[in-house]
């Protein structure tokens, strides 16, 4: 049996059901890499200039893990998902950087998806990916009939169900035959770090996480954020769990017409929230990301503009120690809660 | 409307000779200087690259100086550039100016949506005035775009050095003060002259040494410490495929019938990087590749987290043409100190390995 290997970093979060489903009902076995470790980013970094992202440096730490693990890594370059609207250029040059920094890596499935290009051209690309797997044309198309099917399961679940994308994961794929992990999960370490005292129990906060998936949800480079706040007391919100409608329309009354692909999960979700009410928001992003910068700075100063919720951003990198983590979300619960606290005393 | 644009280059000259002639109410910031990126990086977000706050730099002295519209770039697909306009506009209005930015588009409709823009910005002129003034201001950049292709040439071999760069100021500053075509030609021929004339060493072999990378910092000397003529006076010659006039014929001309000079190299990027990824990053890596074995080094420059460039970067070294090369970072804190060690063990390898060569084919001959 062929076996695809997908690693668990950047778009895993945001496809994986649709891709599992394509290719297991092409008759390969799905291997998935296991969750991000110090030393799978120490692997990764090795192999990249310094001042490459650190989301692109998991990823690749992720497929040195899959290395031997399977026949093919899945790694489609995704250019664009909208007319005009266009994605960080790493997506576009993973599959072929890739390629050159790990070299011992098995064959790259790559596809190309533009829908600036006309759906004809994914449509081929789709049926030449199938068939690598299988001859039969009408297979690729009923795998692909699935798995779009998979995918809409899988918005439901996170946007009606709030479930997060690994809980919804998770609850997809008990359904079927689960992933194979290559390894044991790492066993769940209780979170160091002292909890302030006044938020243990239910605090009635809600905190609105703002960012992209593959670095919201990795519990690795975000030193286990949301366990973080839900220990403290907080409910927290994430973009994956507003409609898309709802986003595109956040994106476009704070910023204009959008830019990025990924631009939603920002801006769209932090003018969302912004609007709605959360006590405070929190911006993930990571050193040197540009984009990232340019979005959350348009969301604090409408932040700043509206005085409504509290921001902060997070700016994180591989050198986060868990302290300096900690101290600073304290500070910012702390002060949200404050605050709410004296707005209600107003209030009565 | 008073109209202000940012620096790149001498991309002024040819704005101004447009906006004199269409009698557009415009103001030029001082060149790029420390002021200039302070202020720019003072009011940036923290983790853009310098072009931004460069032209942040610019947009807000211009707007000290008086104007009160703004000219930027934008496109889509081209990098994260096409969100430059949107923040800097907010920026400055929050500074308490109150701009309108004006973006030129430089994915879509190039040359019919420049024309347009500056139709609407000259008080909608009739066409052939405009037109005029648009093939004057080309006419301008050419010129000094071939001037400086021979400076690059003189800088490798004068016998006293900074004699080249002399004649380029003097030239720029002639260039810019004339408003007549006759004129112009006459002062091109005339600089182009007493280039030819600069003593140079005969003798010397001078390195060929390729400068590639990010379209701005390769542009802007004041991002890149003037690195051309740092390696003129190192006695190499440098070589850029990089010019706005070039990027001027093709984009708005030969792009839209179908020549595509970008064509070249991304073909011989093809084995390396199959597809385009925003910025010059594929045209870097098909540079490396047609290089290799005809220039002696490549300068690679990019900001400080430039992606494309980043990834070109991690590519390079993978390819089977090998030629040796320099990633440089342009960035705030950079300091010519650093770039100039940097230079001069470049310079010394390259020198060293040209050297080996020689002795090695002489001893099979």
């Amino acid at each position: 049996m062929i076996r695809i290997g997908i690693p668990r970093a950047l778009l895993y979060y945001q496809y994986y059901p649709m891709w599992q489903t394509f290719f297991e009902e092409l008759g390969a076995k799905v291997v998935v890499s296991p969750k991000t470790t110090q030393a799978m980013l120490s692997a990764g970094s090795s192999r990249v200039v310094a001042d490459t992202c650190l989301p692109v440096k998991v990823f690749l730490g992720h497929v040195l893990a899959l290395v031997d693990k399977c026949d093919y890594v899945f790694i489609p370059a995704v250019r664009s998902l909208k007319n005009d609207i266009y994605n960080c250029s790493k997506f576009l040059g993973l599959p072929d950087m890739t390629r050159a920094v790990i070299p011992e890596c098995p064959d790259i499935l790559d596809v190309d998806i533009d829908v600036n290009q006309g759906m004809s051209k994914i449509n081929r690309a789709i049926y030449r990916l199938g068939g690598k797997l299988t001859r039969n044309p009408f297979r690729v198309r009923r795998a692909r009939i699935a798995a779009e099917e998979a995918d809409k399961n899988y918005l439901s679940l996170m946007v009606s169900g709030g479930l997060t994308p690994p809980e919804a994961i998770l609850n997809l794929t008990g359904l079927k035959n689960s992933p194979e992990v290559i390894s044991p999960m790492p066993v769940q370490k209780p979170v160091t770090g002292a909890v302030s005292p006044m938020s243990v129990q239910k605090n009635g906060i809600t905190i609105a996480l703002i960012g992209h998936p593959y670095l919201v949800y990795d519990e690795y480079i975000t030193h286990r954020l949301i366990h973080r706040l839900q220990q403290a007391g907080c409910r927290v919100l994430t973009p994956e769990m507003l409609t898309s409608q709802e986003l595109e329309t956040a994106v476009n009354k704070l910023a204009g017409r959008a830019y990025w692909t990924y631009e939603e999960e920002v801006v769209g979700a932090g003018g969302h929230y912004l609007n709605s009410d959360v006590d405070g928001i929190i911006g993930v992003m990571t050193f040197g990301c540009g984009p990232d910068s340019l979005m959350m700075d348009m969301v604090s100063r409408q932040a700043t503009r509206l005085q409504a919720a509290s921001f902060m951003s997070l700016t994180l990198e591989e050198h986060t120690a868990e302290a300096g983590l900690v101290t600073r979300l304290e500070a910012f619960t702390d002060m949200v809660y404050r605050r709410k606290r004296s707005r209600q005393a107003i209030c009565v | 409307m008073r109209l202000g644009i940012p620096h790149t280059g001498n991309l002024y000259i040819p704005f101004r000779a447009m906006f004199e002639r269409l009698d557009i109410d415009y103001v030029i910031p001082p060149v790029n200087s420390q002021r200039a990126l302070s202020l720019g990086v003072r009011h940036s977000p923290e983790g853009l690259c310098l072009p931004f706050k460069l032209i942040l730099g610019n947009l807000i002295e211009a707007t000290e100086a008086g104007a009160d519209t703004l000219l930027m770039v934008g496109g889509n697909g081209i990098c994260r550039l096409g969100y430059y306009a949107r923040t800097q506009e907010q920026i400055l209005r929050d500074m308490g100016y109150n701009i309108e930015m004006v973006t030129l588009g430089v994915s879509n409709h190039k040359l019919f949506g420049l024309l347009k823009l500056i139709k609407q910005l000259a008080n909608n002129a009739p066409w052939l005035k405009i037109i005029s003034a648009f093939r004057f201001g080309l006419a301008k950049m050419n010129a000094l775009d071939r001037i400086e292709r021979r400076v690059q040439k003189v800088r490798a071999v004068e016998t006293s050095k900074g004699t080249a760069n002399r004649i380029l100021s003097k030239a720029v500053e002639a260039i810019d003060r004339t408003d007549d075509y006759r004129m112009l030609k006459k002062i091109e021929a005339d600089y182009t002259d007493q280039l030819n004339r600069v003593s140079t060493d005969d003798e010397a072999h001078p390195l060929v040494v390729g400068i590639i990378g990010e379209f701005y910092v390769v542009l802007e000397p004041f991002s890149n410490f003037d690195i051309e003529s740092e390696l003129g006076k190192l006695g190499v010659e440098v070589r850029r495929t990089t010019f706005i006039s070039e990027w001027t014929k093709f984009s708005l001309f030969l792009n839209p019938l179908g020549i595509n000079e970008k064509d070249r190299l991304h073909k011989a990027a093809l084995p390396y990087l199959k597809r385009d990824i925003g910025g010059e990053g594929w045209e870097s890596v098909g540079e490396k590749v047609l290089h290799a074995g005809k220039y002696d080094g490549l300068i690679h420059l990019a900001p400080f987290t430039c992606l494309p460039e980043i990834v070109a970067q991690n590519i390079m070294p993978h390819t089977r043409e090998k030629i040796p090369v320099l990633t440089i970072l342009c960035d705030e804190q950079a300091t010519k100190t650093g770039m100039m060690t940097r230079l001069e063990a470049f310079v010394d390898m390259l020198e060293r390995k040209r050297r080996v060569k020689k002795i090695s084919l002489q001893a099979v001959n």
